[in-house]
C-alpha cells in the first residue's frame, strides 16, 4: 500500500513537471496486459483504485463514482469501454483523473487501469498514424502509434474514447432499452 | 473611483427602478404609484447624467416631465398615457441594457425608437421644452456690476449640496437645468471654498455650493420641489422676491460663508444694495452681541414671520419632512451582495458540513469523551452556519411574481382578453437558484393560460362566466417543499381533443388504456401541441415539454388539476433548496442512499405482508401501504437479508414504503449533482459524500416510485392514494 502510495506520488510529480512543458508528453499505462499512452494534457492525477459507489442501472462501463476532494467524479472502466472483460481490481490498479471538454464545458472523470507506468516524450518523427484496420480498438480512439524503445503503445484519442456525450447516450439507450424490455 | 463599478451599480439600480417603475406603471391608480414612477425616471435621469448618459438623460427627462404634470394633476392618467409611459420604461430598459452590453451611445434601432417616443410624448408636454435656455451668465468677481441691465427683482436660491449627493446619484447641474425650465437664471455664483486641497479632495464628495438668482412666476412650492431629492441632506435657502433686507442678512449670517462675500454676492444680484448690507450687517451684529438667540432661529419662523410664505404651507412641508424621516426609520437595512458570493459561500458551508461530518465519525471511534463533546458542539454551530447561509439564499417568490403582471396585462391586451391576475403567498420563500431557473417555465404556463386556456370574451359570456378572465399565481410550504399553482378560470383541458392529438402524432397507441390522469399529462410529450392556430406566443408544442424537463431539473413535479369548462390548476411542486437538505440514511448492500428527511414519515420493520408477498403491499396498522425493494428496482447484486426494514415516505398525497437492507440515521446532506454521464439515471437526485469520505446516493421519491410503478404495472393499479 505505501509502496502504492509512494509510486502514485512519484507519478503525479511527474505529471506535474510534464504538464509544465507539456509537448509531446504521454502517460502510458497498461490494461489487460496492453501499452497504452494518453496526452499529458487531459490528465489531471493519478490516484490508487478505492472508495468507489456503485452507481445503480448504469452499463458496465460506468463503474461508479468516487469523491475526488468534495467532488463527485464518475469512473469509466476502460476495459468494458473497449469490449473487453471487466477490469479486475488488484493491489496496483489506480484511477487515472482526466480532463476533457471544450474550454467552457470541461468535465472531470476517472478511468480505471491495471498500472500506471511512466510519463514518456514522445517525438512526432516516432508517432504512425493510426491503422485503418487491424487493430481491436474502434479506429477513432486511437490517435496514432507511437514507438517507444522498440516497441508501439497506442496512444488514445482521449476526447474519443471518453466522450461524455457519447457515454451519457450510451447509458440512456441502457435506460431505453430495458424499459422496452420490461 | 471605479467607473466601470460605479456604472455596473447604476445599471443593476436602474434595472431595480424601472421594475419599480413598472409595478407602478400596472397600478396606476394611487399617488403613491406615480410619485414612485416620477422618483425611478428623476432617478435614472440623475445617475445616468453623472455618467454622461446623454441619450438616456434626453429621454429620461422628456418623461420625467410628462410624469410631473401627471403628478401635479393637470394631466390625467388615461390608459393610453399608461401605454406610452410603459413603452417608454421598455425604451429606458433597452438603453440600459445596451449600456449593459457596453455600447454607450445606444443602437441606432434603438435611437429610432426614442425619438418615435419623444415625439408621441410631445403632445403631453405643456409647452414644447424651450430649443435653448438662454445662456447662463455666471457671475464671477471680476464681472462689473452695470453689465447687468435688467433690475427684475428676482428670487434667490442659496443651495450648499450635501457631501454625499453625488453618490447618491444626483447631478448638481441638472437642478440648474431643471431650474431653467422654471424660468431663467439671472446670477449664478458658485461657491468652491469648501474644495480641499490636493491628497484631501475626494471625486465622490461633492463640495459645491450655488448662489442662484432666477427670474421666474412659479409658486415657492415649485422651487422647493426641484430640490426635494437632495433636500434632506443639503442646506437649502429660498428667498421670494421683494422680501424683507433682513431676510437676506439671516440667510447671509447662517451660511458658513464669510458674511460679506455673500453680502456682495447678493448685492451683485441686486437683492440689496450696498447700503442695505452694510447697515444690515452693523445692525445685526450689534443685535446678535445683545441677544445671542438670534442664531437660534429657525428659517421657518422667519419665513413665517415675515409672512413670506402662508403658515399652511410651512406646516405642510414639516409635516411632508417627519414623514420622509419616520419611513427611513423603518426601512429594512439591505446589504447587496453579489450572488457567486453567496453561492461560493454556500459551497464552502457544504464542504465545511461535509469536514464536519468526517469529524464527527473520527471523534466517535475514538474513546476521549471531551473530543467528542467538542465535536458535537461543532456539529451544532455548523447546523446552525448551514440554515443561516442557505437562508441568505432564499428570496421571496413575489418579485418574480409581479413581472407577470405586465405579462398578462400585455398578452391579454394582445388577444382582447381582459384578465384580472390574483397574486397569493409572495412572501413565499425559496432558495434563488430554484427562483432563477423558476421563470421560464411559470412563463411558459401562463403565456399557455392566457392564450388557450382562458377563452375569448364572447365565449366566456356565452358560458356564462365574468367577460374579465382570472389568472391566479399561489405560492405555498407543504411539507418541505414549495407548491407553485398556476390556476386559471378557462375551458380547462379537452381530454377527447388532447387524446385525438396524441393517437394523431402517434405517442399513444392503445388509447383505452389510459386514465384521465395519463391524458392530461400527455400535454409534457415533446411535440404535442393542440393549439388550433400557431400564435407567436404559444402553440407550437415546444413549450410543455420544456417546462416540464425544467422541472425534472430541479429535482420537482408538476401535477394537473383540470376541469373541463372551469379552468385548469397546474401545480408545480419543488425542494426548498438545491443545497443542503437534512438526509436520511439507509443502506442496501454496500451502497449507502439517502432519502430526503422532509419525505420520511416513519420507518419499521417490512411485514405483515397483505395477502402475499408478490403484491408489494403491506398493512401498515390497518392501511394499505404499496411498497417496493430498493435492491430490485436497483438491480442490486447479493443476497436479500433475514431482516428487512421499510421506510415510509410522503410525497404530495402519494404514500409508500421503500424497503432497504440497513436504517442509518439523519444526516445533513449536501448535494452534489451527479453531472451529465448520468443525466439519464432513473430514481436518484444527485450523490452527496459522507463523513468517511463515501458517496452516498440521494434517492429521488417521485421518480423513484414512478419506475417502480412502470417496471412492476401489477402495481400500478394498487398504489393508492392515502389522504
Amino acid at each position: 500500500m505505501a509502496e502504492q502510495l509512494q509510486m502514485n506520488k512519484r507519478q503525479n510529480q511527474a505529471l506535474v513537471a510534464a504538464k509544465a512543458t507539456q509537448r509531446n508528453q504521454y502517460l502510458t499505462f497498461t490494461l489487460g496486459g496492453e501499452t497504452f499512452a494518453m496526452e499529458i494534457r487531459f490528465i489531471r492525477e493519478v490516484i490508487q483504485f478505492g472508495g468507489l459507489t456503485i452507481v445503480p442501472l448504469m452499463p458496465d462501463f460506468i463503474r461508479g463514482v468516487i469523491n475526488l476532494r468534495g467532488a463527485v467524479v464518475p469512473v469509466i472502466d476502460l476495459s468494458v469501454r473497449f469490449h473487453r472483460p471487466p477490469t479486475e481490481p488488484t493491489k496496483r490498479t489506480c484511477i487515472v483523473i482526466l480532463e476533457v471538454g471544450q474550454e467552457d464545458n470541461l468535465a472531470t472523470l476517472g478511468v480505471l487501469v491495471d498500472n500506471v507506468s511512466e510519463v514518456l516524450e514522445i517525438q512526432g518523427e516516432d508517432i504512425e498514424p493510426a491503422p485503418s484496420f487491424g487493430s481491436s480498438l474502434r479506429s477513432d480512439f486511437i490517435q496514432g502509434v507511437g514507438k517507444v524503445g522498440g516497441k508501439f503503445v497506442i496512444i488514445l484519442e482521449v476526447n474519443q474514447v471518453v466522450s461524455v456525450e457519447e457515454l451519457a447516450s450510451l447509458a440512456a439507450n441502457r435506460g431505453a432499452a430495458e424499459a422496452i424490455e420490461a | 473611483m471605479d467607473l466601470d463599478q460605479a456604472k455596473q451599480t447604476f445599471i443593476i439600480e436602474a434595472h431595480e427602478l424601472l421594475d419599480a417603475m413598472e409595478e407602478s406603471l400596472l397600478a396606476p391608480e394611487s399617488s403613491e404609484a406615480v410619485n414612485a414612477m416620477f422618483r425611478a425616471v428623476h432617478t435614472i435621469k440623475g445617475s445616468a447624467g453623472l455618467f454622461g448618459l446623454d441619450p438616456i438623460v434626453r429621454f429620461a427627462h422628456t418623461v420625467e416631465s410628462v410624469m410631473d404634470r401627471v403628478r401635479a394633476g393637470s394631466l390625467a392618467f388615461d390608459p393610453d398615457l399608461v401605454n406610452l409611459i410603459l413603452a417608454c420604461h421598455d425604451h429606458l430598459a433597452q438603453q440600459i441594457s445596451e449600456l449593459q452590453e457596453g455600447d454607450d451611445a445606444g443602437s441606432p434601432e434603438t435611437i429610432a425608437e426614442g425619438d418615435a417616443l419623444l415625439a408621441r410624448l410631445l403632445p403631453y408636454l405643456e409647452t414644447v421644452p424651450r430649443p435653448a435656455a438662454p445662456p447662463t451668465t455666471l457671475v464671477t468677481h471680476e464681472s462689473h456690476p452695470h453689465e447687468e441691465e435688467d433690475d427684475q427683482p428676482c428670487w434667490h436660491i442659496s443651495i450648499r449640496f450635501g457631501p454625499d449627493i453625488l453618490r447618491q446619484g444626483m447631478d448638481p447641474l441638472s437642478f440648474l437645468r431643471y431650474l431653467q425650465t422654471l424660468g431663467s437664471i439671472t446670477h449664478l455664483t458658485p461657491l468652491l471654498d469648501r474644495l480641499p486641497a490636493g491628497p484631501d479632495f475626494d471625486p465622490e464628495r461633492c463640495y459645491l455650493g450655488l448662489e442662484i438668482d432666477l427670474d421666474t412666476k412659479v409658486e415657492r412650492q415649485v422651487i422647493e420641489d426641484v430640490f426635494e431629492f437632495v433636500r434632506e441632506d443639503s442646506q437649502i435657502r429660498i428667498i421670494p422676491p421683494r422680501s424683507k433686507v433682513e431676510e437676506y442678512i439671516q440667510l447671509i449670517r447662517e451660511l458658513p460663508e464669510g458674511d460679506h462675500y455673500l453680502g456682495e454676492i447678493l448685492v451683485k444680484g441686486k437683492c440689496l444694495t450696498p447700503k442695505d448690507l452694510e447697515e444690515a450687517l452693523g445692525t445685526q451684529r450689534q443685535e446678535a452681541f445683545e441677544d445671542g438667540t438670534v442664531q437660534g432661529r429657525m428659517l421657518g419662523t422667519i419665513v413665517i414671520q415675515d409672512q413670506a410664505v402662508p403658515p399652511a404651507v410651512v406646516a405642510a412641508a414639516l409635516d411632508k419632512q417627519k414623514k420622509a424621516k419616520e419611513k427611513t426609520g423603518h426601512e429594512v437595512k439591505v446589504v447587496k451582495v453579489q450572488a457567486e458570493k453567496l453561492d461560493r459561500l454556500v459551497d464552502l458551508v457544504g464542504e465545511l458540513v461535509i469536514a464536519g461530518a468526517t469529524a464527527n465519525t473520527l471523534a466517535a471511534q475514538g474513546t476521549d469523551s471531551r473530543v467528542l463533546e467538542a465535536t458535537a458542539i461543532l456539529g451544532k454551530l455548523v447546523e446552525e452556519i448551514r440554515d443561516n447561509a442557505l437562508s441568505l439564499r432564499m428570496v421571496q417568490i413575489g418579485e418574480t411574481f409581479s413581472r407577470f403582471r405586465r405579462i398578462v396585462r400585455d398578452v391579454g391586451q394582445e388577444l382582447g382578453k381582459p384578465i384580472e391576475l390574483e397574486i397569493r403567498g409572495a412572501e413565499t420563500e425559496l432558495d434563488k437558484s430554484i427562483v432563477e431557473k423558476l421563470s421560464d417555465p411559470l412563463m411558459h404556463v401562463v403565456r399557455n393560460s392566457i392564450d388557450h386556456g382562458i377563452e375569448s370574451q364572447e365565449v366566456r359570456r356565452a358560458r356564462g362566466k365574468p367577460a374579465t378572465g382570472s389568472l391566479s399565481l399561489n405560492a405555498f410550504h407543504e411539507s418541505g417543499s414549495i407548491v407553485i399553482e398556476v390556476a386559471d378560470d378557462g375551458g380547462g383541458l379537452n381530454k377527447q381533443r388532447i387524446l385525438a392529438k396524441a393517437v394523431e402524432r402517434g405517442l399513444v397507441q392503445d388509447p383505452s388504456s389510459l386514465t384521465d390522469q395519463d391524458i392530461t399529462n400527455l400535454i409534457f410529450e415533446p411535440g404535442f401541441s393542440t393549439a388550433d392556430a400557431v400564435s407567436n406566443l404559444s402553440g407550437r408544442g415546444v413549450g410543455m415539454d420544456v417546462v416540464k424537463r425544467n422541472i425534472d431539473e430541479l429535482r420537482g413535479t408538476i401535477e394537473v388539476e383540470t376541469y373541463e369548462g372551469a379552468g385548469t390548476t397546474l401545480r408545480f411542486r419543488l425542494p426548498l433548496t438545491l443545497a443542503i437538505i437534512d438526509g436520511f440514511r439507509v443502506g442496501v448492500e454496500d451502497t449507502f442512499y439517502v432519502i430526503p428527511l422532509d419525505m420520511v414519515i416513519e420507518c419499521l420493520d417490512l411485514g405483515p405482508f397483505l395477502e402475499s408477498e408478490q403484491n408489494h403491499l403491506i398493512n401498515l396498522r390497518g392501511e394499505v401501504l404499496p411498497f417496493l425493494r430498493l435492491r430490485e428496482v436497483f438491480e442490486t447484486r447479493g443476497a436479500v437479508p433475514a431482516r428487512e426494514r421499510v421506510v415510509v415516505v410522503q410525497f404530495g398525497e402519494l404514500r409508500a414504503g421503500i424497503v432497504v437492507d440497513r436504517l442509518m440515521g439523519e444526516f445533513q446532506t449536501v448535494i452534489k449533482p451527479l453531472g451529465e454521464l448520468f443525466r439519464s439515471v432513473k430514481g436518484l437526485g444527485g450523490s452527496t459524500i459522507l463523513g468517511s469520505g463515501e458517496v452516498a446516493l440521494i434517492l429521488d421519491v417521485p421518480q423513484l416510485i414512478q419506475l417502480a410503478v412502470t417496471r412492476k404495472h401489477a402495481l400500478q393499479p394498487r398504489l393508492s392514494t392515502v389522504s
